[in-house]
């Protein structure tokens, strides 16, 4: 397919293709630590005191800190997220549209090209396949998860303080402190495969259609040789 | 019945003794020195409360650190703050008239006795697995219960369920406030509690003759409003990430962070690092040991405890979260690569019209 044949279409609004970047940058850096708070593969410095040791280099403490400044981050970008859905409609492109039917249709297309039995020239064309439209939210649900058990841990060392009284029913939900840590760590490995998987299928759309799909997050316009059918979710 | 200062008295207790008395428990209690004049006041005024002790499904623990506290002594509360009128493990030799004073103080005092639960009841069987005067405890509790001010629920069987109550709990153990709905229920999780914690418990609800105030969970919110690990004299250790790694390390002999062994002092709400155990000499972390999280919930079926990561169970292997995402993170590398290829060749070519 030649470029000039193919339609462009702006589908990412800047507000979502920043909120991408700084959620994925947070998020790889909330697991790198958050891997070492759960099993520390390291030792902090030795022979040093303690209390001292504290301030020196890789620490525990330290560590601790960046997941907790990082956390915060995730936190307002997940805010921002959710004001650019409030105020633009094709940042509403997340939600399933599963009343529709070109969502099951699409979902039965995707199927059967990811099963390698229709190749991906075929069948329609969409702004966002229905296998991304359902995944998508799930992902931010797990988000939020993270963002609710995290907060919910991190407020327990005051239990009648501000973060503990917004989050801190999770712990008692999950059936204690102990298993919330647990979940946190299943959970965070659950977006890792998700973002593995995700830049499989990026790359994958990339490589086959050469339509943008990788740069889409940057500059916000992916090309499309017929009309998708799901057009007017951004329109 | 006589007041406290009454019961002293009677002892020969000085006037100065029981003002340090009165000082000593409002900090025990959690309580602001403020406070000193109206805990000496309530101990002039209060009568001392009548107290019906029962156990169920337990192994005596509870019994075993309340009578071990210091601060106050036990002997101190049971004779001269509460009326212990019931306990059946202690006068069990006193057989049937044990029982027919129960049912005559549950009477005489009808919505003024505080029932203290040690133990909790297993319902499997129709409550066969524990009987107590020849019926269920489960039938005990009932009606031990009708009639009370309010419960304490000593120690992690009544409050949670404990060890008998853990996977496949084959006598269905549950915790009281599973079976007493209608009753206000004090948790005082540990296995066993502290012994300060247990008398400061009862002291408080005799002085003030209210219930102390309560987390989510039911437990008075002085003694369980902290980790351990928020309060460990070890957690210097932790922020500069020193740990013991086995127990026989040299880290382990410097007193270094126990974290990497299993403590489960991080998730674990108790007073261990602060009033500490025996008079304040000693706690599991202090002499070595991680935290096994003892006053938590479900923490029997949380282990193992000397990990720090609880296993998934797969098919014939130890695994930790760790273990089981890195490697289906790394199947899905591998299964993107395969399917990558594989997606190519079937795209490869012209699409067949
Ligand atoms: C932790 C890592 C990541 C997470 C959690 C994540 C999450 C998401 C989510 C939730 C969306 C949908 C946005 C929306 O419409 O609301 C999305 C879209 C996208 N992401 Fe990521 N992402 C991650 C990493 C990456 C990386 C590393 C790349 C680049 C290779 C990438 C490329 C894209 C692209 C191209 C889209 C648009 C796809 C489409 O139109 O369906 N992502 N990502
Ligand atoms: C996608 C985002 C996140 C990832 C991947 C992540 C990952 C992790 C992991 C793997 C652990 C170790 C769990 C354990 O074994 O105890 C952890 C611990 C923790 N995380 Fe996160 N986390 C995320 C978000 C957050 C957020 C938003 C907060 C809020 C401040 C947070 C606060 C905490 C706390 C308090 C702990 C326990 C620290 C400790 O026990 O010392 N996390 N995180
Ligand atoms: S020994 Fe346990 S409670 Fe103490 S600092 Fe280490 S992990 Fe926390
Ligand atoms: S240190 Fe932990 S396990 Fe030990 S008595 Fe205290 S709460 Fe229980």
């Amino acid at each position: 397919m030649r470029i000039e044949e193919a339609k462009k279409i702006y589908i990412f609004s800047l507000g979502l293709r920043i909120w991408h970047w700084v959620n994925f940058l947070t998020i790889i850096t909330l697991f790198v630590t958050g891997l070492y708070i759960g099993r520390a593969f390291f030792s902090g410095p030795t022979g040093v005191e303690a209390t001292y040791a504290y301030e020196e280099g890789l620490t525990m403490g330290f560590i601790r800190k960046v997941h907790f400044i990082a956390g915060y981050v995730l936190l307002a970008s997940f805010i921002f997220r959710l004001l650019i859905a409030l105020f633009s409609k094709r940042d509403r492109l997340v939600l399933p549209t599963f009343w529709r039917r070109n969502y099951w249709v699409g979902l039965k297309e995707i199927t059967l090209k990811y099963l390698l039995i229709m190749r991906d020239d075929e069948g329609h064309e969409y702004i966002r396949n229905a296998c991304a439209r359902t995944v998508y939210p799930l992902v931010y649900l797990a988000i939020l998860f993270m963002i609710v058990t995290g907060f919910g841990m991190y407020g327990m060392s005051n239990p009648s303080g501000f973060w503990a009284s917004l989050f801190g029913w999770i712990v008692w939900f999950l059936g204690g402190e102990f298993p919330t840590h647990m979940w946190h760590h299943w959970i965070a490995w659950l977006i890792i495969i998700f973002a593995v998987l995700h830049v499989y299928f990026v790359v994958r759309e990339e490589a086959i259609k050469k339509n943008g799909e990788l740069s889409s997050m940057f500059n916000g316009y992916k090309f499309f040789k017929e009309r998708p059918v799901d057009l007017d979710d951004i329109k | 019945m006589e007041t406290f200062w009454e019961t002293f008295k009677r002892h020969g207790v000085s006037r100065r003794d029981f003002i340090k008395f009165a000082t000593t428990i409002t900090g025990m209690m959690g309580l602001a020195p403020t406070m000193v004049p109206t805990v000496v006041r309530a101990m002039e005024t209060k009568p001392r409360v009548p107290v019906i002790w029962i156990h169920g499904l337990e192994c005596t623990c509870c019994s075993e650190s309340f009578i071990r506290s210091a601060t106050p002594l036990a002997s101190d509360v049971v004779l001269s703050m509460i009326s212990l009128e019931y306990d059946d493990t202690l006068s069990a030799a006193a057989g049937e008239p044990l029982e027919e004073h129960r049912k005559k103080i549950m009477k005489e005092y009808w919505g003024n006795y505080i029932l203290a639960v040690e133990g909790n009841p297993p319902l499997g069987e129709d409550g066969m697995y524990c009987i107590v005067a020849g019926k269920p405890f489960l039938e005990h509790l009932k009606e031990s219960a009708e009639g009370a001010k309010a419960i304490i629920a000593w120690g992690s069987c009544a409050s949670w369920g404990c060890v008998q109550a853990a996977k496949p709990n084959p006598t269905t153990a549950v915790p009281v406030d599973r079976v007493i709905t209608n009753k206000p229920i004090i948790k005082v999780p540990g296995c066993p509690p502290i012994a300060e914690v247990m008398t400061g418990v009862v002291m408080y609800m005799v002085l003030f003759d209210r219930i102390p105030p309560l987390d989510s969970q039911g437990r008075p919110k002085m003694f369980y409003g902290n980790r351990i690990h928020d309060t460990c004299y070890r957690r210097a250790f932790f922020n500069a990430g020193q740990f013991v790694e086995r127990f026989d390390d040299d880290a382990a002999k410097k007193g270094w962070c126990l974290y990497k062994m299993g403590c489960r002092g991080p998730t674990t709400y108790n007073q261990c690092g602060s009033i500490r155990w025996y008079n304040g000499l000693s706690y599991p972390i202090q002499a070595g040991h991680g935290c096994i999280g003892c006053s938590e919930k479900d923490f029997w079926d949380n282990g193992p405890f000397y990990e720090r990561l609880t296993n998934i169970p797969v098919p014939k292997q130890e695994a930790d979260a760790d273990k089981v995402g890195a490697t289906i993170a790394a199947a899905a590398v591998g299964g993107a690569i395969v399917h990558g290829v594989a997606s190519k060749l079937r795209n490869s070519g012209k699409k067949e019209e």
